[in-house]
Protein backbone atom coordinates (compact mmCIF):
# COMPACT_ATOMS: atom_id res chain seq x y z
CA UNK A 1 0.00 0.00 0.00
CA UNK A 2 1.44 3.39 -0.97
CA UNK A 3 1.88 5.99 1.77
CA UNK A 4 -0.52 8.38 0.01
CA UNK A 5 -3.27 5.73 -0.13
CA UNK A 6 -2.65 4.92 3.50
CA UNK A 7 -2.84 8.61 4.40
CA UNK A 8 -6.16 8.86 2.54
CA UNK A 9 -7.50 5.83 4.41
CA UNK A 10 -6.51 7.34 7.74
CA UNK A 11 -8.26 10.61 6.88
CA UNK A 12 -11.40 8.93 5.62
CA UNK A 13 -11.88 6.19 8.25
CA UNK A 14 -14.60 6.87 10.81
CA UNK A 15 -13.49 7.85 14.29
CA UNK A 16 -15.35 7.48 17.58
CA UNK A 17 -17.17 10.67 18.55
CA UNK A 18 -17.86 11.74 22.11
CA UNK A 19 -21.42 12.12 23.38
CA UNK A 20 -22.34 14.76 25.96
CA UNK A 21 -20.67 13.40 29.10
CA UNK A 22 -22.90 13.04 32.15
CA UNK A 23 -20.08 13.42 34.69
CA UNK A 24 -18.83 16.70 33.19
CA UNK A 25 -20.65 19.20 35.44
CA UNK A 26 -19.92 17.35 38.70
CA UNK A 27 -16.25 17.08 37.76
CA UNK A 28 -16.11 20.79 36.92
CA UNK A 29 -17.50 21.64 40.37
CA UNK A 30 -15.08 19.25 42.09
CA UNK A 31 -12.09 20.79 40.29
CA UNK A 32 -13.17 24.36 41.04
CA UNK A 33 -13.57 23.46 44.74
CA UNK A 34 -10.42 21.29 44.91
CA UNK A 35 -7.85 22.22 47.50
CA UNK A 36 -4.17 21.58 46.87
CA UNK A 37 -3.20 18.65 49.09
CA UNK A 38 0.56 19.04 49.10
CA UNK A 39 2.66 16.39 50.80
CA UNK A 40 5.14 19.08 51.89
CA UNK A 41 3.80 20.92 54.90
CA UNK A 42 4.70 24.60 55.00
CA UNK A 43 5.14 24.19 58.75
CA UNK A 44 8.44 22.42 58.12
CA UNK A 45 9.75 25.50 56.36
CA UNK A 46 9.08 27.57 59.46
CA UNK A 47 11.83 25.70 61.40
CA UNK A 48 14.86 26.90 59.31
CA UNK A 49 13.21 30.32 58.90
CA UNK A 50 12.86 30.56 62.70
CA UNK A 51 16.55 29.65 63.19
CA UNK A 52 17.70 32.24 60.63
CA UNK A 53 15.48 34.96 62.13
CA UNK A 54 16.75 34.10 65.60
CA UNK A 55 20.37 34.44 64.45
CA UNK A 56 19.60 37.69 62.64
CA UNK A 57 17.96 39.14 65.75
CA UNK A 58 20.88 38.01 67.89
CA UNK A 59 23.36 39.70 65.56
CA UNK A 60 21.22 42.88 65.55
CA UNK A 61 20.71 43.19 69.29
CA UNK A 62 24.11 41.91 70.47
CA UNK A 63 26.60 44.48 69.18
CA UNK A 64 29.73 42.31 69.34
CA UNK A 65 28.28 39.54 67.13
CA UNK A 66 27.53 39.26 63.41
CA UNK A 67 25.27 36.89 61.49
CA UNK A 68 28.30 34.97 60.20
CA UNK A 69 29.85 34.63 63.66
CA UNK A 70 26.52 33.47 65.10
CA UNK A 71 26.12 30.90 62.36
CA UNK A 72 29.62 29.55 63.02
CA UNK A 73 28.96 29.55 66.76
CA UNK A 74 25.90 27.40 66.18
CA UNK A 75 27.99 25.19 63.89
CA UNK A 76 30.54 24.52 66.63
CA UNK A 77 27.87 23.66 69.21
CA UNK A 78 25.36 21.89 66.91
CA UNK A 79 27.40 20.52 63.99
CA UNK A 80 24.74 18.28 62.41
CA UNK A 81 21.86 20.67 63.05
CA UNK A 82 23.73 23.52 61.39
CA UNK A 83 24.50 21.28 58.41
CA UNK A 84 20.77 20.58 58.06
CA UNK A 85 19.74 24.23 58.46
CA UNK A 86 22.45 25.98 56.47
CA UNK A 87 23.43 23.46 53.83
CA UNK A 88 20.95 20.63 53.25
CA UNK A 89 17.73 22.68 53.68
CA UNK A 90 18.77 25.49 51.28
CA UNK A 91 19.95 22.98 48.65
CA UNK A 92 16.69 20.99 48.92
CA UNK A 93 14.63 24.19 48.77
CA UNK A 94 16.54 25.35 45.66
CA UNK A 95 15.89 22.00 43.91
CA UNK A 96 12.18 21.95 44.87
CA UNK A 97 11.64 25.55 43.75
CA UNK A 98 13.55 25.20 40.46
CA UNK A 99 11.38 22.14 39.69
CA UNK A 100 8.30 24.13 40.69
CA UNK A 101 9.23 27.06 38.37
CA UNK A 102 9.80 24.60 35.51
CA UNK A 103 6.37 23.07 36.17
CA UNK A 104 4.74 26.53 36.20
CA UNK A 105 6.56 27.33 32.92
CA UNK A 106 5.40 24.14 31.20
CA UNK A 107 1.82 24.39 32.46
CA UNK A 108 1.68 28.04 31.41
CA UNK A 109 2.17 26.78 27.85
CA UNK A 110 5.93 27.51 27.65
CA UNK A 111 5.52 31.30 27.23
CA UNK A 112 8.25 33.09 25.28
CA UNK A 113 8.26 36.14 27.58
CA UNK A 114 9.56 36.30 31.14
CA UNK A 115 6.35 37.88 32.46
CA UNK A 116 5.25 34.51 33.77
CA UNK A 117 8.05 34.75 36.38
CA UNK A 118 5.71 37.16 38.19
CA UNK A 119 3.61 34.09 38.95
CA UNK A 120 6.64 32.35 40.41
CA UNK A 121 7.82 35.25 42.59
CA UNK A 122 7.55 33.23 45.80
CA UNK A 123 9.69 30.42 44.36
CA UNK A 124 12.27 32.98 43.18
CA UNK A 125 12.30 34.58 46.65
CA UNK A 126 12.90 31.20 48.34
CA UNK A 127 15.73 30.40 45.88
CA UNK A 128 17.36 33.80 46.48
CA UNK A 129 17.18 33.45 50.28
CA UNK A 130 18.54 29.88 50.06
CA UNK A 131 21.47 31.03 47.91
CA UNK A 132 22.16 33.87 50.37
CA UNK A 133 22.21 31.40 53.29
CA UNK A 134 24.59 29.11 51.39
CA UNK A 135 26.92 32.04 50.63
CA UNK A 136 26.91 33.28 54.24
CA UNK A 137 27.49 29.74 55.54
CA UNK A 138 30.42 29.19 53.19
CA UNK A 139 32.18 32.42 54.28
CA UNK B 1 -16.12 34.63 22.31
CA UNK B 2 -13.44 36.96 23.66
CA UNK B 3 -10.94 34.82 25.58
CA UNK B 4 -9.40 37.80 27.38
CA UNK B 5 -12.81 38.55 28.83
CA UNK B 6 -13.26 34.92 29.92
CA UNK B 7 -9.78 34.84 31.51
CA UNK B 8 -10.49 38.08 33.39
CA UNK B 9 -13.78 36.71 34.66
CA UNK B 10 -12.05 33.51 35.83
CA UNK B 11 -9.35 35.58 37.59
CA UNK B 12 -11.98 37.47 39.58
CA UNK B 13 -14.43 34.59 40.00
CA UNK B 14 -12.75 31.14 39.65
CA UNK B 15 -16.17 29.45 39.38
CA UNK B 16 -16.33 30.84 35.80
CA UNK B 17 -13.83 28.11 34.91
CA UNK B 18 -16.92 25.94 34.37
CA UNK B 19 -17.28 27.80 31.02
CA UNK B 20 -13.90 26.38 29.91
CA UNK B 21 -15.25 22.97 30.89
CA UNK B 22 -18.44 23.41 28.86
CA UNK B 23 -16.48 24.58 25.83
CA UNK B 24 -13.64 22.08 25.74
CA UNK B 25 -14.08 19.08 28.10
CA UNK B 26 -15.89 16.88 25.59
CA UNK B 27 -13.34 17.70 22.87
CA UNK B 28 -10.29 17.06 25.09
CA UNK B 29 -11.86 13.87 26.49
CA UNK B 30 -12.38 12.67 22.91
CA UNK B 31 -8.76 13.46 21.99
CA UNK B 32 -7.44 11.52 25.00
CA UNK B 33 -9.63 8.46 24.44
CA UNK B 34 -8.72 8.39 20.74
CA UNK B 35 -5.10 8.18 21.87
CA UNK B 36 -5.36 5.79 24.84
CA UNK B 37 -8.45 3.71 24.02
CA UNK B 38 -9.13 3.21 27.75
CA UNK B 39 -12.13 4.92 29.36
CA UNK B 40 -10.81 4.80 32.94
CA UNK B 41 -7.37 6.16 32.06
CA UNK B 42 -8.97 8.82 29.86
CA UNK B 43 -11.25 9.96 32.69
CA UNK B 44 -8.23 10.33 35.00
CA UNK B 45 -6.02 12.05 32.41
CA UNK B 46 -8.81 14.45 31.36
CA UNK B 47 -9.55 15.35 35.00
CA UNK B 48 -5.84 15.91 35.66
CA UNK B 49 -5.57 18.06 32.53
CA UNK B 50 -8.39 20.35 33.65
CA UNK B 51 -7.16 20.43 37.26
CA UNK B 52 -3.74 21.60 36.05
CA UNK B 53 -5.37 24.10 33.71
CA UNK B 54 -7.51 25.48 36.56
CA UNK B 55 -4.51 25.88 38.84
CA UNK B 56 -2.44 27.60 36.16
CA UNK B 57 -4.99 29.61 34.21
CA UNK B 58 -3.78 32.88 35.70
CA UNK B 59 -0.25 32.27 34.32
CA UNK B 60 -1.60 31.42 30.90
CA UNK B 61 -2.23 34.99 29.68
CA UNK B 62 1.37 35.52 28.50
CA UNK B 63 1.53 32.61 26.08
CA UNK B 64 -0.14 34.15 23.02
CA UNK B 65 -1.96 30.88 22.25
CA UNK B 66 -5.66 30.07 22.59
CA UNK B 67 -7.14 28.28 25.62
CA UNK B 68 -8.04 25.36 23.34
CA UNK B 69 -4.45 24.96 22.08
CA UNK B 70 -3.18 25.26 25.65
CA UNK B 71 -5.56 22.51 26.86
CA UNK B 72 -4.47 20.27 23.97
CA UNK B 73 -0.87 20.96 24.98
CA UNK B 74 -1.44 19.96 28.62
CA UNK B 75 -3.48 16.90 27.56
CA UNK B 76 -0.73 15.84 25.10
CA UNK B 77 1.91 16.08 27.84
CA UNK B 78 -0.28 14.04 30.20
CA UNK B 79 -0.95 11.35 27.57
CA UNK B 80 2.74 11.18 26.66
CA UNK B 81 3.63 10.71 30.34
CA UNK B 82 1.04 7.93 30.51
CA UNK B 83 2.63 6.15 27.53
CA UNK B 84 6.22 6.74 28.65
CA UNK B 85 5.65 5.36 32.13
CA UNK B 86 3.49 2.54 30.75
CA UNK B 87 1.47 2.43 33.94
CA UNK B 88 -2.00 3.27 35.07
CA UNK B 89 -2.49 6.98 35.62
CA UNK B 90 -2.79 7.93 39.30
CA UNK B 91 -6.43 8.66 39.88
CA UNK B 92 -7.05 12.36 40.35
CA UNK B 93 -10.54 11.54 41.65
CA UNK B 94 -8.99 10.23 44.89
CA UNK B 95 -7.47 13.67 45.48
CA UNK B 96 -10.74 15.54 45.05
CA UNK B 97 -13.85 15.88 47.14
CA UNK B 98 -16.75 14.98 44.88
CA UNK B 99 -19.97 16.32 46.34
CA UNK B 100 -22.08 13.20 45.82
CA UNK B 101 -19.75 10.33 45.07
CA UNK B 102 -22.49 7.76 44.38
CA UNK B 103 -24.19 9.89 41.74
CA UNK B 104 -20.79 10.72 40.22
CA UNK B 105 -19.86 7.02 40.02
CA UNK B 106 -23.20 6.28 38.37
CA UNK B 107 -22.61 9.03 35.80
CA UNK B 108 -19.12 7.67 35.12
CA UNK B 109 -20.56 4.15 34.69
CA UNK B 110 -23.19 5.45 32.22
CA UNK B 111 -20.54 7.37 30.26
CA UNK B 112 -18.29 4.29 30.20
CA UNK B 113 -21.05 2.11 28.70
CA UNK B 114 -21.88 4.68 26.02
CA UNK B 115 -18.27 5.44 25.06
CA UNK B 116 -17.11 1.82 25.02
CA UNK B 117 -20.03 0.98 22.76
CA UNK B 118 -19.07 3.91 20.49
CA UNK B 119 -15.46 2.65 20.38
CA UNK B 120 -16.60 -0.85 19.36
CA UNK B 121 -18.42 0.59 16.36
CA UNK B 122 -15.10 1.71 14.83
CA UNK B 123 -13.11 -1.49 14.35
CA UNK B 124 -10.77 -0.09 11.71
CA UNK B 125 -9.94 2.87 13.96
CA UNK B 126 -9.21 0.52 16.88
CA UNK B 127 -6.80 -1.54 14.74
CA UNK B 128 -4.91 1.59 13.67
CA UNK B 129 -4.90 2.91 17.24
CA UNK B 130 -3.52 -0.41 18.52
CA UNK B 131 -0.59 -0.21 16.08
CA UNK B 132 -0.07 3.52 16.65
CA UNK B 133 0.35 2.89 20.39
CA UNK B 134 3.41 0.73 19.63
CA UNK B 135 5.23 3.67 17.99
CA UNK B 136 7.31 6.22 19.96
CA UNK B 137 5.15 9.04 21.41
CA UNK B 138 6.73 11.66 19.11
CA UNK B 139 5.05 9.89 16.16
CA UNK B 140 1.87 9.06 18.07
CA UNK B 141 1.16 12.68 18.94
CA UNK B 142 1.57 14.10 15.42
CA UNK B 143 -0.40 11.30 13.73
CA UNK B 144 -3.21 11.44 16.31
CA UNK B 145 -3.53 15.22 16.02
CA UNK B 146 -3.39 15.17 12.21
CA UNK B 147 -5.54 12.14 11.34
CA UNK B 148 -7.66 11.42 14.46
CA UNK B 149 -8.37 15.03 15.39
CA UNK B 150 -8.18 16.46 11.85
CA UNK B 151 -5.97 19.37 12.93
CA UNK B 152 -4.18 21.55 10.39
CA UNK B 153 -0.37 21.79 10.52
CA UNK B 154 -0.56 25.36 11.87
CA UNK B 155 -2.54 24.24 14.92
CA UNK B 156 -0.37 21.13 15.51
CA UNK B 157 2.85 23.17 15.59
CA UNK B 158 1.21 25.45 18.17
CA UNK B 159 0.04 22.54 20.32
CA UNK B 160 3.38 20.74 20.23
CA UNK B 161 5.51 23.91 20.22
CA UNK B 162 7.63 22.65 17.31
CA UNK B 163 8.41 24.14 13.89
CA UNK B 164 6.66 23.11 10.68
CA UNK B 165 9.73 21.38 9.21
CA UNK B 166 10.00 19.13 12.26
CA UNK B 167 6.27 18.37 12.07
CA UNK B 168 6.45 17.39 8.38
CA UNK B 169 9.44 15.16 9.02
CA UNK B 170 7.78 13.46 12.04
CA UNK B 171 4.55 12.97 10.08
CA UNK B 172 6.33 11.49 7.09
CA UNK B 173 8.46 9.07 9.12
CA UNK B 174 5.60 8.22 11.51
CA UNK B 175 3.18 7.48 8.66
CA UNK B 176 5.67 5.18 6.99
CA UNK B 177 6.25 3.26 10.23
CA UNK B 178 2.50 3.01 10.88
CA UNK B 179 1.82 1.92 7.29
CA UNK B 180 4.31 -0.93 7.64
CA UNK B 181 2.59 -2.05 10.84
CA UNK B 182 -0.90 -1.78 9.33
CA UNK B 183 -0.14 -3.35 5.93
CA UNK B 184 -2.63 -6.13 6.59
CA UNK B 185 -5.60 -3.91 5.74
Amino acid sequence: METQDFEKKLSEMTKPEMPQLKHENMLANAIINARDKSVVSWWWLSVPVFIILMLMMKSTFMPVTTLISNMHELESSQKYMSLIFFLISPVVLIIINVASIRKIYLLSGSPKSFHFLGSAWFNILIISVSILILIIYSL
Amino acid sequence: MDETDLLNRIRHHPENFSEVFSLYYQQIFGYIIRRTGSFDDTADIAADTFLKAFRNINNFRYTGISVKVWLYRIATNEVNLYFRHKQKHNSVFERMDIEDNTIFKNYIADDRIEIESELRRHEQFLSVQKELKTLPVKYQEVIALRYFEGKENKEIVEILNINEGTLKSLLSRGLEKLRQKCNQF
